[in-house]
């Protein structure tokens, strides 16, 4: 089962994936360390621009710039008091007093000594938990592929929190983006509108940039954020091999902060900042002296930035395996795997198994990296980014959005679409619409359909076959649960909190 | 109309209700010429859109009825419109006028319009921008950008 697994290794090691891991985890810090860019943002706009690269080189890319923005967010974080990425904002808690005390070196390289340690333990379990589950997954027949593409939905719209409505109709508005173009049974026109360059359907590359990219870039230039300068008495020039025997005391949180950030990132739905907020509560109840937590205690950087590093690999385990990203980055990078032909689920494993193996391995590395490339002096260098104008930054990210959408097709079409996104993208993320339903949508639903349409025809139109095996009903369910759980859940907290009450 | 009467209908969250149900319908319309199976999926996220539309449009009112203020979108509304309005314009010039004019004048213009106003500083940051395009993607990559509609014309 594992054999592949070190089949892929060689291939990893080669020169160009290795630069592209070592410039994808720069990349990912500096990204990380700005206050309004996100790792989604930055994979949705890295996305286009690996089209012309070998699939293992890309994924290395994407990979390192996943694992060096978690660590990034840590900077400003620090710093400023301002969380580069959202699952940093449980690391300002105890980060930003560290920095006011003249701490912040050590906190800092805390930080990414934690965020290594978690990215190393969630590329181990993506390792050891993927390929056993792709087997499993192997088994299914096409009614059982639509429920889990069903129970995909079913968990990112019902888990995510906020309004199940909203979420339900970015899920149906992705699946109706999903079936424009050429039906794939009949090869009839739907909502082409005799435009050739829709038959062969919305590229997610488009949709992701658009979404993901474009609000973003608005809020950078909407308000443009005064940040304080940030001086050299905030940092520490010590060494991180020196610092290091201080750091050995957190152990214990390590363990537990990176179990908690890979249990979550397994997940579908919760995210890296609910790893981190978990992992803090869980450090400072288990911490003999509670009371030094939030005046700048270096154990709360360490729960927060080892959970939110080790929910990365992890989050690719149901992505992998099933095609259900875990969370909205591993959406992004599904749509990374599918530009390059490669189809999320089981089939993954049989058919590029060098491919997956190798993207497994880059996670692995892109973590061990994290220390060497994010030591004390780099530290210094990327907090520096902070004083970059952000009027320049946001114009800087138009170009490359335009540049990596016309490089699709050599169209501008593909832009003028990707402007139309957007504009949905920024009203949908303003009125809180969860985005990550959409992207869902678009990847799973011709997926479900082209499975719903395959059962029926071996039913011969028999809507019973999607209920007549075990599998199928297990998955039915499953997402039974998971769309009234949570309603039931409240309900149960609500009635005990009630009579606790009284 | 009463001023309140007017004002709830123009909430954000009504206004978006509003337009995805009329939306959502105008696509019910090529919908009907399709196969049955071919309209199947599409024809049900098209009324799914429509009538989780329509909860959410009586779940805003219900609460602009018990007096809620509706959140604003957004605290620059005209900056917003100013940054989607540059980005259009600078695609079209894009499209229009060709890629690399039309980038040495949208990069130094956007950040300029949006605070950024040191001269030098914006002079550096277009040729470091424009000139590392060129050398990587048209010199390097053989990657062509659009030259202009209308100076092919």
């Amino acid at each position: 089962m594992y054999g592949d697994l070190f089949d892929a290794l060689p291939h990893v090691l080669g020169l160009y994936n290795f630069v592209a891991l070592v410039i994808g985890v720069i990349a990912g810090i500096v990204v990380g360390a700005m206050p309004g860019l996100s790792a989604t943002m930055a994979i949705s706009v890295l996305v286009p621009f690996t089209f012309g690269l070998e699939p293992l080189v890309a994924l290395g890319l994407m990979a390192g710039v996943y694992n060096g923005a978690m660590y990034g967010g840590a900077i400003p974080a620090v710093l400023l008091r301002i969380p580069g990425t959202p699952a940093a904002v449980a690391t300002t808690f105890d980060g930003y007093p560290m920095a006011q005390k003249g701490q912040g070196g050590f906190a800092l390289q805390v930080a990414v000594v934690s965020s290594a340690i978690g990215g190393i333990v969630s590329a181990f379990a993506l390792m050891l938990l993927a390929p056993p589950l792709s087997k499993v997954t192997l088994l299914f027949g096409p009614s059982e592929v639509f429920w889990v593409a069903v129970f995909g939905l079913a968990s990112i719209i019902f888990l995510l929190g906020g309004n199940p409505v909203k979420g339900l109709i970015s899920a149906c508005f992705g699946v109706f983006v999903s079936v424009i173009g050429a039906d794939p049974i009949s090869g009839a026109d739907r909502y082409t509108f005799d435009h050739l360059e829709l038959l062969d359907g919305i590229s997610i590359v488009i949709l992701l940039v658009g979404l993901y990219a474009l609000p973003p870039v608005i809020d950078l230039l909407e308000v443009p954020l005064k940040t304080d300068q940030v001086s050299d008495s905030k940092l520490g020039t010590e060494p991180i091999w020196k610092a290091l025997p201080r750091m050995f005391r957190f152990w214990k949180t390590w363990i537990r902060s990176s179990l908690i950030g890979v249990w979550i990132g397994i997940l579908p739905g919760a995210g890296g900042s609910m790893a981190a907020f978990m992992s803090y509560n869980e450090a400072r109840r288990a911490s003999k002296t509670p009371e030094t937590w939030g005046n700048g205690e270096p154990e709360g950087v360490a729960a927060s930035e080892t959970a939110n590093n080790a929910d990365t690999a992890s989050a690719l385990i149901p992505a992998l395996t099933l095609g259900i990203p875990g969370t909205a980055v591993a959406a992004v990078m599904l749509g990374g795997l599918l530009i390059h032909g490669l189809q999320p689920g089981p089939m993954l494993f049989r058919e590029s198994p060098t491919i997956v193996f190798g993207f497994m391995w880059q996670f692995l590395f892109g973590a061990i990296l994290l220390v060497l490339l994010g030591g004390s002096l780099a530290t210094n260098s990327f907090a520096k980014l902070l004083n970059l104008p952000r009027p320049l930054l946001g114009s800087v990210i138009i170009v490359l959005m335009l540049i990596g959408v016309y490089s699709i097709n050599g169209r501008m079409f593909d832009v003028y679409l990707m402007l139309g996104f957007g504009a949905i993208g920024y009203v949908m993320d303003k009125l809180k619409f969860p985005l990550p339903p959409v992207v869902l949508g678009l990847i799973l639903g011709s997926y479900a359909e082209e499975n719903l349409r395959l059962a029926l025809r071996i039913g011969r139109g028999d809507w019973t076959i999607l209920f007549q095996n075990t599998t199928s009903l297990v998955l039915v369910a499953l997402t039974v649960a998971v769309v009234f759980g949570p309603s039931v859940k409240r309900r149960f907290f609500k009635k005990s909190e009630e009579e606790a009450k009284e | 109309m009463s001023k309140s009467n007017s004002n709830r209908l123009f909430r954000p969250e009504t206004l978006t209700a509003l337009g995805v149900i009329a939306t959502a319908a105008a696509f019910l319309i090529p919908t009907s010429y399709l196969k049955p199976i071919s309209a199947l999926l599409p024809g049900a996220m098209l009324i799914g859109m429509i009538a989780l539309s329509l909860i959410q449009l009586v779940a805003d009112q219900r609460a602009s009825s018990a007096g809620e203020e509706p959140k604003p979108m957004t605290a620059a509304p005209k900056r917003v419109l100013g940054a989607f309005l540059l980005i259009v314009c600078y695609a079209l010039a894009t499209d229009f006028v060709g890629f690399y004019v039309s980038t040495a004048v949208a990069v130094p213009l956007v950040a300029y319009v949006f605070g950024y106003r040191s001269l030098p500083g914006l002079a550096l940051a277009t040729i470091i921008v424009v000139g590392a395009i060129y050398l990587i993607f048209d010199f390097g990559m053989a990657q062509t950008f659009p030259s202009g509609r209308l100076w092919q014309s």
